[in-house]
């Protein structure tokens, strides 16, 4: 229902106050028609320049455009090369109204129209790159849109998809200021000052030269390095996730199989299932029965866990999401927190409690078993390092861990929203 | 021949940058003929902002149409 009604109102053509500057007629246009709202910021701008046409078109558009509600339709924006196409469209389309209305003669002067126009674009592009930018993509894709449960692959799609994003913010700076400095350079041609800047701007391009020539080499070296330190960080989250991934699923079946080693049928259910997982974990597949939202899946991992060791494990969740990346971790390390809780929580009932909002995700696991000290857990015990706390810190999160001996043991899983 | 086995005609929406540029196109040449039988006289200062508007629109449609 929420759906459709959003869907509706983005069909209407309404001012968009709480994403405008000014009256939100551009946010509101660029809202009805799903473009990016600097473009048509752009176009009103270049219009007025014009001859003052964008301004008069502003101000009817603020009276005749009824106000509209605050909820945006964002995700309608284009976004790749589809929102590179719209932008040199659009580019084009207002230079040529801009030809138009220079050979109609409704023209201020080439010297200001022109620079105007440069500066106003490369502007837009660096505002819009300092505000971080309308069509970034989410951090990992969700579990819905791109199937995969190939926990290995999240840290190299993640470091994939950041060195997009800053080729393309580098991009889009790097055009924003050539059009600046293009501006810079056509008013000063058009004022003719040109001619008494160029001694100043020829010392300021040797001293950039001399500069480049003997700090090159540093620059290199230290990009190198930059590079060669990423490359090993990726590498090292990759065996990080790979190692968590083993832990939960290999090793804790050979773990029920010496335990079940009495009951050859148990033993042989056991391997099947977990040779299932693994087939669909190598084959990028998602698991099967993998659920696609947070509540469903932590009572999924409640179940199984509930049924592999025989503990009964309560959840309560509130607020639900679609699972992407970064949340299909936290229900992993939840699901580990409630194995532990299973196994060295003493038989007592496992207490799961979830809280989903906008901002963040909470997954508190409580047992009121015998508790533990966490500093004495030896080094080669993988699980509450690696498939919790690791885990956590690996997409963004955080993990607390808090237990005494004969207190029991509650783990706190919070995962904040990416900026 | 059964009901099920008849073969139906499968009706496809039309492209909307096709279409876009077509109709660009179609203006473009309608523009060159007047200029060539001399009903008028087409100049670069009219002929670029055809030319940019037509490149323009076609992409427009191009973005808006891809989306992603």
């Amino acid at each position: 229902m929420t759906t459709s009604s959003g869907s509706a109102s983005a069909q209407t053509l309404r001012r968009d106050r709480d994403a405008g500057w000014i009256g939100g007629v551009a946010a509101g246009i660029a809202r009805r028609f799903g473009i990016d709202p600097s473009l048509v910021r752009l176009a009103f701008v270049v219009a007025a320049a014009a001859g003052g046409f964008g301004l008069g078109a502003y101000l009817l558009a603020w009276i005749l455009i009824p106000s509209g509600e605050s909820a945006s339709a964002r995700s309608r924006l284009p976004t790749g090369r589809a929102a590179v196409e719209v932008a040199i469209g659009t580019g084009l389309l207002l230079l040529a109204a801009l030809l138009t209305f220079r050979e109609l003669g409704i023209w201020f002067s080439d010297a200001i129209v022109w620079p105007l126009v440069l500066i106003a674009s490369g502007g837009a592009l660096l505002w819009r790159q300092s505000l971080g930018g309308l069509a970034e993509l989410p951090s990992a894709p969700s579990a819905r849109e791109q199937p995969r449960a190939s926990t290995p692959r999240t840290a190299a799609e993640v470091a994939v998809a950041e060195s997009r994003r800053a080729a393309a913010a580098i991009s889009r700076t790097g055009i924003g200021i050539a059009l600046v400095i293009a501006a810079g350079f056509v008013f000063l041609q058009a004022t003719g000052a040109l001619g008494a800047a160029r001694d100043v701007l020829l010392a300021l391009v040797a001293t950039v030269v001399v500069l480049s020539v003997i700090f090159a080499p540093w620059v290199v070296r230290l990009v190198r390095s930059l590079t060669h330190e990423r490359t090993q960080r990726i590498r090292s989250q990759e065996r990080a996730e790979m190692a968590a991934h083993l832990h939960d699923s290999v090793l804790q079946t050979l773990a029920m199989v010496q335990r079940s080693a009495g009951d050859p049928n148990e033993v042989a259910a056991i391997a099947r299932r977990q040779e299932r997982e693994l087939r669909a974990w190598l084959a990028g597949r998602p698991a099967p029965g993998q659920a696609a939202r947070l509540a469903a899946a932590l009572e999924a991992a409640a179940a199984d866990v509930e049924e592999l060791y025989g503990v009964p494990v309560e959840v309560v969740v509130v607020g639900d999401r679609e699972l992407d990346g970064d949340h299909e971790a936290i229900v992993a390390a939840a699901r580990e927190a409630m194995t532990n809780a299973a196994k060295f929580g003493g038989g007592s009932t496992v207490d799961v409690y979830a809280e989903s909002g906008a901002e963040r995700t909470q997954v508190f696991v409580r047992d009121r078993g015998p508790g533990f000290d966490p500093a004495a857990v030896p080094g080669d015990r993988r699980g509450m390092r690696d498939s919790i706390v690791g885990r956590m810190q690996r997409h963004g999160g955080r993990a607390r861990v808090g237990s005494a001996p004969g207190g029991g043991t509650e783990v706190e899983l919070v995962l904040e929203k990416r900026q | 021949m059964t009901t099920s086995d008849a073969t139906w005609p499968v009706t496809r929406s039309p492209d909307p940058t096709s279409v876009v540029a077509g109709i660009a196109v179609l203006a473009l040449g309608v523009l060159l003929l007047l200029d060539a039988s001399s009903t008028l006289e087409l100049s670069f200062g009219v002929l670029a902002p055809v030319a940019c508007a037509a490149t323009g629109a076609i992409l427009l449609a191009s973005g808006m149409t891809r989306r992603r």
